[in-house]
């Protein structure tokens, strides 16, 4: 029987996809694949001492596989593949310091030259951003952003859950 | 090749005969969606408040170059750009979701004719000749059709699955599949084909923006680009840390894990019900309430079948970004019986 709701919660799809909306998708597949996720983590490591880093990819992890339709989350995927130690934790935190690199680059066309500068630093927030051209990337953000927004809900009342 | 390179050439001789009659009229064929004409006739002639295009003799024979140049599945892809133009360009004459969503469904009904027809990078200047004239001009700009067409491919698969993420398509098939843009120059502005490409682009880039401010919270009343960009920046960044730290707090608090699936679906519905506006703010600490009429908390998580109702708009609102969110349709829970139907 709970094999069968395991099943079932993985399958997203219904017959008529227009009526279930695409933030309960996003959500019900990013919980579907986080919390197996945890648990598993939580057996192998049999103790309390569960990995933040470990965490932090469990959780990038989920992110990109519930929002394949993105192209962030391809890149994300590559990234967390790729760097399969946990250092990419890190990375979200640096952000704020890389940001404060360039702000001193400001040539002729003063006002374009910061527009500049600010999308690129919108780039680099976003995986994959760096590769693509400014007008995707615009609109890349947008989804990103979402996801990320409902992705803090569902961490959020995950931890609810427990404490 | 060469009849058709005469009849175009012959529309083109017309124009200032026949000013109604559009210039892309001949493709009409080649085109299944008839949503076209009022961007291309609205664009291009009469109807619009600008003046109708002067094409003269070097415009025509850029139409016999292109043609003979790669055929004719990329005649209909060279006028989706004009119609492009028209999105970014005319937007003042018509709604944004109504120009998105014609380029959408045009732009879907393509992807089947030019596929496999990939012309070759080139650019096209019609600028000495056209500058001459005082008026508007028409130049031709060709981007890269390889990397659009496989990106739209991607795009379109992955768009068919949900019609509501179409926004993501829709404004990335724009990009890639223009194989031209038919730019018209404003008055009194450089006829420059840089300057005019410049121009497009930026208009593309000011379109998202204009759609970014409504879905990041507060940013309705900042006008200017920089600010703006600052804002979404400390907005992404703050949602980024707001993850870190709670997989942090995940990470301690990880061995009870016991999650309600239907607790946290209702927590989003709670969510997008306290934003009930056009701009989605992400309250973090607000929507956590206790009338969360279908509570079980068992060990082994339960699913139900939730209402459809206010995550609609919210996500309508991401993905199709031009549309307005809809907060009329909200209502309450169904009780929760504890079955599990999440789908059928």
């Amino acid at each position: 029987m709970e094999r069968q709701i395991i099943n079932k919660k993985k399958r997203v799809f219904s017959v008529e996809p227009n009526k279930i909306p695409p933030s309960e998708v996003f959500t019900r597949k990013y919980t579907s694949h986080l919390v197996p996720a945890l648990k598993k983590l939580n057996m192998n490591k049999n103790s309390s001492q569960v990995n933040q880093l470990t965490v932090k990819h469990e959780v990038d992890m989920a992110l990109a596989l519930s929002a394949q339709e993105f192209a962030w989350s391809r890149f994300l995927l590559q990234k967390l593949s790729s760097s399969n130690n946990p250092t990419t934790a890190t990375s979200s935190s640096s952000n704020g310091i890389r940001i404060q690199e360039r702000s001193g680059k400001e040539g002729g066309g003063d006002e374009d030259g910061e527009i500049e500068e600010k999308l690129r630093e919108l780039q680099k927030l976003l995986p994959g951003g760096e590769e693509m051209n400014v007008e995707e990337m615009l609109s890349e953000i947008g989804t990103y952003i979402k996801c990320l927004e409902l992705q803090t809900i569902a961490l959020k009342s995950m931890v609810q859950d427990t404490t | 090749m060469g009849g058709e390179s005469n009849n175009e050439g012959e529309m083109g001789l017309n124009h200032g005969h026949d000013p109604s009659m559009p210039l892309y009229a001949k493709a009409d064929p080649y085109f299944s969606s008839s949503d076209w004409d009022p961007v291309v006739n609205g664009g291009g002639f009469s109807s619009s408040p600008y003046p109708s295009v002067v094409m003269d003799n070097p415009g025509m024979s850029c139409f016999t170059h292109y043609q003979s140049g790669s055929g004719y599945p990329d005649m209909p892809a060279s006028l989706l750009p004009f119609g492009d133009c028209g999105g970014g360009q005319f937007l003042g004459s018509e709604k944004n979701g109504e120009s998105v969503g014609r380029l959408m469904r045009a732009g879907e009904s393509h992807d089947q004719v030019s596929d496999d027809g990939v012309s070759p990078t080139r650019k096209r200047r019609q600028a000495e000749a056209e500058s001459q004239r005082n008026k508007k001009a028409v130049e031709e700009f060709q981007e890269d059709p390889q990397r659009g067409s496989d990106q739209s491919q991607k795009r379109q698969k992955d768009g068919q699955s949900k019609e509501t993420m179409n926004k993501e398509s829709s404004q990335s098939e724009e990009a890639p599949k223009e194989n031209y843009i038919h730019m018209r120059a404003r008055r009194g502005q450089a006829t420059n084909s840089h300057s005019l490409a410049e121009r497009v682009r930026r208009e593309k880039i000011s379109e998202r923006m204009r759609l970014l401010q409504e879905l990041v919270p507060g940013c309705n009343k900042i006008t200017g680009k920089a600010v703006m960009l600052d804002e979404i920046i400390n907005y992404v960044q703050s949602l980024q840390q707001q993850v870190e730290f709670l997989s942090m707090k995940l990470a301690t608090v990880n061995p009870e894990i016991n999650i309600d699936m239907d607790r946290i679906i209702a927590k989003d519905l709670l969510q997008s019900r306290d934003r009930n506006t056009p701009t989605l703010g992400l309250n973090p600490f607000s929507g956590f309430q206790g009338t969360i009429p279908n509570i079980s908390t068992t060990t082994n998580p339960q699913y139900n079948s939730l209402p459809q109702t206010a995550l609609e708009s919210e996500l309508q609102s991401l993905y199709q970004m031009g549309f307005v969110s809809n907060p009329s349709t909200m209502s309450s829970f169904s009780p929760n019986n504890g079955r599990l139907k999440p789908e059928l």
